[in-house]
């Protein structure tokens, strides 16, 4: 029995009908069609899928959509300006912090999280901060650079 | 011999930067087609047993399902690599816990799962073969009808042994007996995963005799021959195409999925999806590094000469050969290790089990018994009363050396990055109590294979690169707009990319064997070359200059010293009909001259322009619980000429980070039917952000005989390779023993140390 609800995705409020057993990841990249979140496993262990609801990072595959109701969710999508990159988006690329990308929307979402609770952070908090996404390709090196440097212009 | 000391930020912004930053980017699993199916398999219910009867009848009743397969429904063919050992759908056996036995095909996942399990199937179940050290005397058999496989003879199978090779030079017994001293060690290693942080996903499509795959492969080209080989149709009648690629690392390189998802599509009629959990990415695919047995025994002159090396190495290869048909031989090679030997005797098995099939993993076999081989190597200095760097420098390969196998080493740099390592570690400087600075060191070789390219004009000016290279993340195709910019006098931004799409280029290796660069890259390289020979040409009609008289400069042809005599190669593209064509010259590989006892010889035995590495960790050892944090990584490769500085790096950091989930966190753990106890992220643990260390990458470019292009040599590979030895020797030093079983865990460690 589906249930009618309203998602607020990157200002885009979007009416949908769910399961109510529908986590957040599928409600929004299956029903509202936005992709650029991932599924790295499903058991919030990889934070590949994470979003900011109000803000706040969660990991969207185990987040049930209908709670995210009145909510405001944000996604990768949600970060740039129009065409115009985030200062977060320019410095990943700018710092090798993207490889095979896949990592990189829910790296992106987490470090946007991060640096809106703390400014300026240093190398361990960020690192911290970013505990909860893996990365295969990089090492690390590249995003924790890119997220100090956005940090710093701040 | 320089190092290089350039700016480590992108010099151009990669082509597919934009969209994996913007989530605009598709890979695989993002993809929809109007009609879908998804699919989901069967797995064997048993890790080893024979099948009696499969009923399907119940599955294919249920409403919503559109298909169910068995090994009936499709071509009885086996497939595989070195040995074609494995049917898409199990038949006779199952033999590791994620074989396929059915796959369905249904309007949802949640019916697409019911139907898997309402297949009935009868089995006769067997003993688990799981000792792959002993599975080379059992005469129970993985694969009884092993001997009609269609196989490379040079294996030299037997029974459950798959792959057999050793390395022999002279009397190593006589050496041995006559050696000051000798040390032995024994080592074991679990099996280890690729994780790629995207799980693989696959979709097929017919229209008409056609079918047209999207996967997340590593390898698109042998992906479409695996698909047309298991449903007996010609090649061109398939179609791979890779969207955006999630990471692979090995683990997504061989035919694995398309053709029971191609078969899944045909039978139902529909486009079919297929995509993995992360549990099924950990025990069902046929792609893990391998366990292994390590025995060494090294004899040594009072002043560290190495006079003789025995060695005996078990590969695990699990149920099925996949690609990991080289494995022992790769193995061999580093036993010996970019070391000075005099004597040889080297025996490497790589045996059947009813394990997880091993293939290749980022450097396979190299980071395992590189990690035992460098610890072996300490142990020896200790012997000899010998500081670990001093051994290393008085018998580490140089320009001139030869080879246990007779390759004689042209120029390669491989003191040069110990130097570098010892220098940026600090190594010597007096650290706490609980800390203390390991060093290994550990060769690759690169492989040559042949690809070609296209480089077209468009009628504005622009171009399009029409590349076989499959871009896995590392950028080495992204790269690639770069080197044909510089031959076209062109700015990289002026050019697209068609790539991994197996219609478009011809063959290529795929992304696999470090090789990206050096082969594909040539290839595109040459197909720019010819696009300038035929610019030069027009612009030589059409300024009546002589050809030999111009230059291609800031996307213009000109006269040289005549700046203003030019055209624009915008103008000479008139409606976009240039097109440059090309493959390269491969380089001449290396000459070995194996001694006659030297068997199971794939062309291993000599290593084309090696990469060498010298890795040095600084540990944190917690002596009460065991727990080792590296502090520090100091990485010096000596990979040829740096194309792509920023991309080099991020190999670098990416496969050092590799190495210390392997050296400390990353085993798959075995129950005793040969089941995954740990088949996902919780308790099977990668590195994050907060465990990696400072790591200091150095590159010492050489002037490197038959490399690839520009001077370059592979890359992706290396950077695993030594890390996990260097991080063992730190630990020996703090806990005053070895660690002889990996990932050293805290519990191993803390084992070692009371």
């Amino acid at each position: 029995m589906k249930v009618a609800t309203t998602l607020t995705v990157n200002g885009t409020d979007y009416a949908v009908e769910l399961d109510p057993g529908t986590n957040l990841l599928a409600a929004v990249r299956d029903v509202i069609g936005l992709t650029g979140s991932k599924e790295g496993c499903d058991d919030s262990e990889c934070g590949a899928c994470m979003m900011l609801l109000d803000g706040k990072p969660v990991n969207s595959c185990s987040y049930l959509a209908l709670q995210a109701e009145g909510s405001e969710i944000t996604t990768v999508e949600g970060l740039a300006s129009g065409e115009t990159l985030a200062p977060l988006q320019t410095a990943f690329l700018d710092q090798g912090g993207v490889q095979c990308g896949f990592c990189t929307p829910g790296m992106l979402i987490s470090a946007t999280a991060l640096l809106e609770q703390n400014p300026s952070p240093s190398e361990d908090e960020v690192r911290i901060a970013l505990s909860g996404n893996l990365c295969r390709c990089t090492g690390y090196d590249g995003i924790v650079k890119a997220v100090l440097s956005v940090a710093d212009a701040a | 011999m320089t190092a290089v000391e350039e700016p480590r930020t992108a010099q151009f912004v990669r082509p597919d930067g934009k969209e994996k930053v913007t989530g605009a980017g598709r890979y695989t699993a993002d993809l929809t087609l109007t009609g879908q199916l998804v699919a989901k398999f069967r797995y064997a219910d048993h890790t080893h047993a024979r099948i009696l009867r499969i009923d399907a009848t119940k599955a294919r009743a249920l409403p919503g399902v559109l298909a169910v397969l068995t090994h009936e429904d499709v071509p009885d063919v086996l497939y595989g690599g070195m040995v074609k050992d494995r049917r898409l759908f199990a038949k006779e056996k199952v033999r590791f816990e994620g074989d396929v036995v059915a796959g369905v095909a249904a309007t949802t996942a949640e019916i697409a799962e019911r139907a898997a399990a309402l297949i009935e199937i009868d089995y006769e179940p067997l003993p688990a073969i799981t000792d792959f050290e002993a599975a080379e005397h059992n005469s129970a058999l993985v694969h009884e009808d092993w001997e009609s496989y269609d196989a490379d003879d040079v294996l030299l199978r037997a029974g459950n042994r798959m792959g057999y090779s050793t390395i022999v030079k002279g009397d190593a017994e006589a050496a041995m007996s006559a050696a000051d001293v000798v040390v032995q060690s024994r080592f074991v290693t679990d099996p280890v995963q690729g994780v790629p942080i995207e799980p693989r996903a696959v979709i097929a499509q017919w229209q008409g005799d056609k079918v047209t795959v999207w996967t997340s492969t590593q390898v698109p080209y042998a992906a479409r021959g695996g698909i047309a080989h298991t449903l007996q149709i010609p090649e061109s009648n398939v179609r791979v195409i890779v969207p955006l690629l999630g990471g692979g690392f090995g683990a997504k390189c061989d035919f694995h999925y398309e053709g029971h998802i191609a078969a899944l599509a045909k039978a139902a009629g529909r486009p079919v999806k297929l995509v993995f959990t992360r549990r099924e990415e950990f025990f069902a695919v046929g792609h893990r590094r391998e366990g292994m047995v390590i025995e060494l025994e090294t004899g040594a002159r009072s002043d560290g000469t190495l006079l003789a090396r025995r060695g005996r190495l078990v590969l695990d290869s699990g149920a099925y050969c996949g690609e990991g048909g080289f494995f022992a031989q790769m193995a061999a090679m580093h036993a010996l290790g970019p070391y000075k030997i005099e004597t040889a005797d080297i025996e490497s098995s790589l045996n059947y089990s009813t394990n997880q099939p091993s293939s290749s993993i980022r450097a396979p076999t190299a980071p395992q018994v590189c990690w035992a081989l460098e610890q072996h190597m300490d142990e020896l200095a200790e012997a000899l009363g010998m500081d670990p760097v001093d051994l290393r420098r008085h018998t580490l390969v140089e320009e001139g050396s030869v080879t246990a196998t007779g390759q004689v080493l042209e120029r390669i740099a491989m003191k040069e990055t110990l130097e570098k390592a010892v220098e940026l570690i600090g190594y010597g400087k007096e650290l706490p109590d609980d800390e203390a600075i390991g060093i290994a060191v550990g060769w690759w070789p690169c492989f040559t294979a042949s690809s070609g390219a296209y480089v077209k004009l468009n009628g504005d000016g622009s171009g399009t690169i029409i590349t076989g290279a499959q871009e896995n993340g590392t950028g080495a195709v992204m790269a690639m707009p770069k080197y044909v910019a510089e031959e076209l006098g062109m700015q990289p931004e002026d050019f697209s990319m068609l790539y991994q799409d197996t219609d478009a280029a011809p063959s290529d290796m795929g992304s696999c064997g470090s090789q990206t660069t050096f082969n594909s890259g040539r290839a595109v390289i040459a197909a720019a070359v010819d696009l300038r020979d035929q610019l030069l040409d027009a612009a030589s009609e059409k300024l009546e200059a002589a050809r030999d008289d111009l230059e291609l400069v800031g996307g213009a042809v000109r006269v040289k010293g005549s700046p203003e005599k030019s055209v624009t190669i915008a103008d000479l593209a008139g409606s976009g009909t240039f097109h440059g064509k090309g493959a390269g010259v491969i380089p001449d590989g290396p000459e070995a001259s194996p001694a006659e006892g030297c068997l199971g010889r794939l062309g291993l035995e000599s290593f084309h322009a090696p990469q060498l590495i010298a890795h040095a960790a600084r540990v944190r050892v917690d002596r009460a619980t065991g727990v080792v944090r590296v502090l520090q990584i100091a990485a010096a490769h000596d990979c040829g000429r740096i194309l792509n500085r920023i991309g080099a790096d991020g190999q670098v950091y990416g496969g050092v980070v590799m190495g210390i989930g392997q050296a400390l966190s990353e085993g798959t753990q075995l129950d005793e039917d040969g089941r995954q106890r740990n088949a996902h992220l919780t308790d099977y643990k990668l590195v994050t952000a907060s465990d990696a260390p400072q790591i200091d990458v150095a590159w010492i470019e050489t002037d490197t005989p038959n490399a690839g292009p520009k001077g370059s040599k592979g890359v992706g590979e290396p950077p695993c390779v030594p890390t996990a030895g260097a991080i063992a020797n730190a630990v020996a030093k703090v806990i005053g023993s070895r660690v002889r079983a990996l990932p050293m865990t805290p519990e191993r460690v803390w084992e070692a140390g009371s």
